[in-house]
């Protein structure tokens, strides 16, 4: 009995001490942020940003501590709709489906880019979208992929028959061997570099869609939980423009020319194991606002608000918003100039356009 | 101590004889402790955003069964106002879902009655296990899931790639351990059926199988779990509706409020099939 007693004040001094130590360590450190990110053109940059310094040098600049962490895209939206991350990359439509729709404040301080050809809607056999409806078609659903398709659809006027589609979810980690597999599997729809992978595996598939007859509705956001953005003690917002400033800069670098780009691109490249070649490719297809300009001009537009009516009318039909959720407005958006799309008192998603403005001012 | 308070020292006893009033009430215990976290964890966030749907409350729970009870699934027409519960029930999400699920997962079960003969076989017939032991033995090792982009090519991507996947990740182990339950019969018993002028398949089936049959269902019922992690991770992949299509769906959206649901109805079929399987055994081998 003597020993368990003496094993145990040994095991509970240590917990104190470790505790004790811990607690002393975060009394004197600088407030520290994470932002998670996924494998797409449009953020492998930030990968790049964390490894070349930049953000280092801009978290040094606001007093604090800024981690990078890559996940896949639906683990980082858990973490963020779970509070363990502060920032996440993610797309308006899962802005609004996930973190927004589950009663996460949120703010997208950084609009980085459109897909512009990113995500396709491909066929074997010259089929067309009108001879789709009955036949299988393999993606990922409930995401932009469904909402590209059901673009295409509406756009040649093909709307009603949507619901003839028969959909096979297709999990994106396998939809390349499923689709050229397979002969008799006739449409895919996805994202590069995948569609790169079934054009180059299979001479017989052709696109007849893509995200670039829709641009601007597909975007690509860095988004701040809102309550982390206005902490009392200011330093959300100190990350807010720490994040800006390093993300315009890296920008700004892969937007030039000469070596320093070219280090860029390799740089971010190097994110998803992708050849220079190829990551070039995938960026000839998405539309990089490249100043803060551009970005800010764009999320103050009436164009932005008509194009995230189409997404929150999609996100409602598909009951993305939740299964109780009775109306479209109740998960609402706000807009730099203080319009509200939905119920004043449900905002759940707001675009902030100060960060980027700031950042076209020379201000950060 | 036959009555009285529970003492301390008998949590430790070896020879304890609780009543049977609170062995029943002990075993319930667990899963008070589990429903109150849950409920604690829910009521914490809920707290904090009411429209939390990580840790949906028993409310939103409640809604979520009725959804997927009465509801049709998103991709089916709706029913009419007019339709009466048991045709609700009948063109349900949940109804369809395990409908399809079921399916897949009877099939690769009666698939596994050659792999069951297979392993006998082997054991009894010494040249067919010459041939088969070391090959089985290998592919037991594979990891089945890592095929999956060939089966797709040698059987589609429909029902048959997600029911072989079932067969391919689960035969090997049966095949090997009815192997191993056959060999432990005692060679005297096959000399002595021998003896009795039994014929080869005789000595087979009637002596060697009838003996281990017990323990081969007793071996299904421990591999029903893989072969639904089976046929969970082909639904995920590629379908168009099945149980783990359906949780897979959700994820996207956070619809925690049907996935637990659904998990917990995974469970109690399991639970029916196990429970099935053990009856049998019971009333076909009640000397086991």
């Amino acid at each position: 009995m003597k020993g368990y007693y003496r094993a145990f004040v040994v095991i509970a001094a240590l917990c104190l001490a470790t505790g004790l130590e811990t607690a002393s360590a975060y009394a004197g450190a600088r407030p520290s942020f994470t932002v998670g990110w996924s494998v797409y053109a449009g953020w492998n940059p930030y990968f790049y940003m964390a490894k070349s310094g930049i953000l280092k040098r801009w978290a040094d600049k606001y007093g604090i501590d800024i981690k990078v962490q890559r996940f896949d895209y639906a683990a980082s939206l858990d973490a963020f709709v779970a509070k363990n991350i502060d920032a996440c990359t993610m797309t308006n439509m899962e802005a609004l489906d996930m973190p927004a729709a589950s009663g996460v404040d949120s703010t997208a301080i950084v609009i980085g880019d459109y897909s512009n050809g990113n995500d396709a809607v491909l066929t074997r056999n010259n089929l067309g979208l009108a001879q789709l409806p009955g036949k299988h078609v393999m993606l990922v659903q409930k995401t932009v992929s469904e909402y590209l398709l059901e673009r295409a659809m509406v756009l040649n006027g093909l709307g009603e028959q949507i619901s003839r589609l028969r959909l096979m979810n297709t999990s994106d980690s396998d939809i390349v061997g499923a689709f050229s597999g397979n002969q008799s599997n006739l449409a895919v729809v996805t994202w590069k570099p995948l569609v790169s992978q079934i054009l180059t595996q299979d001479k017989g598939v052709k696109p007849v869609f893509d995200s670039s007859k829709i641009p601007g509705e597909i975007l690509d956001l860095l988004v701040v939980r809102t309550e982390v953005l206005h902490r009392p003690d200011g330093s959300g917002a100190r990350f807010a423009k720490a994040i800006s400033g390093a993300w315009y800069e890296t920008v700004a670098q892969l937007a030039g020319s000469g070596p320093v780009t070219e280090k860029a691109l390799t740089g971010s490249a190097a994110a998803s194991g992708d050849s220079l070649a190829s990551y070039k490719e995938q960026l000839r297809t998405t539309y990089l606002f490249a100043t803060p300009k551009s970005a800010g001009t764009f999320t103050k537009s009436t164009d932005l608000k008509q194009k995230m009516d189409l997404v929150r009318q999609f996100c409602f039909h598909h009951a993305l918003l939740g299964q109780n959720v009775s109306s479209v407005d109740d998960v609402a958006i706000s807009y730099p100039d203080g319009s509200i799309q939905g119920k004043q008192n449900r905002v759940r998603l707001r675009f902030d356009a100060s960060y980027m403005q700031l950042a076209e001012q020379g201000k950060l | 101590m036959a009555t009285g308070a529970l003492h301390p020292g008998r949590l430790i006893d070896v020879q304890a004889r609780p009543r049977q009033l609170s062995v029943q009430a002990l075993s319930w215990m667990l899963f008070i402790v589990c429903i109150g976290f849950y409920l604690h964890v829910s009521a914490t966030r809920h707290r904090e955003n009411s429209e939390d749907r990580v840790v949906p409350s028993g409310a939103q729970l409640l809604h979520g069964i009725k959804a997927s009870v009465l509801e049709p699934a998103e991709e089916d027409d709706a029913l009419e106002d007019g339709a009466s519960t048991w045709q609700r029930i009948h063109h349900s999400m949940l109804w369809k879902d395990t409908a399809s699920s079921s399916r897949r997962f009877f099939i690769s079960l009666a698939l596994l009655v050659p792999a069951i003969l297979l392993g006998l076989h082997m054991a009894v017939f010494p040249y067919i296990g010459a041939v088969c032991l070391r090959f089985v033995l290998f592919f037991d090792k594979i990891v089945a899931l890592s095929l999956l982009p060939i089966l797709f090519i040698v059987f589609g991507i429909d029902e048959w790639s997600k029911i072989m996947l079932m067969v391919i990740g689960v035969a090997p182990t049966l095949i090997l351990d009815t192997y191993q339950m056959a060999q432990a019969v005692p060679r005297e018993q096959v000399v002595k059926a021998f003896t009795l002028k039994s014929s080869n398949f005789d000595v087979a089936y009637r002596v060697v199988l009838k003996q281990i049959l017990p323990q081969v269902i007793n071996s299904v019922r421990l591999n029903l779990k893989p072969m639904v992690l089976f046929l969970f991770a082909g639904e995920m992949i590629a379908a168009t509706d099945g149980l783990a299509y359906r949780i897979a769906i959700m994820r996207r959206h956070m619809g925690m409020d049907i996935i637990i649901p659904y998990l917990l109805w995974v469970a109690i079929l399991l639970y029916g099939v196990d429970a099935l399987l053990r009856y049998a055994n019971r009333r076909l081998h009640p000397w086991f």
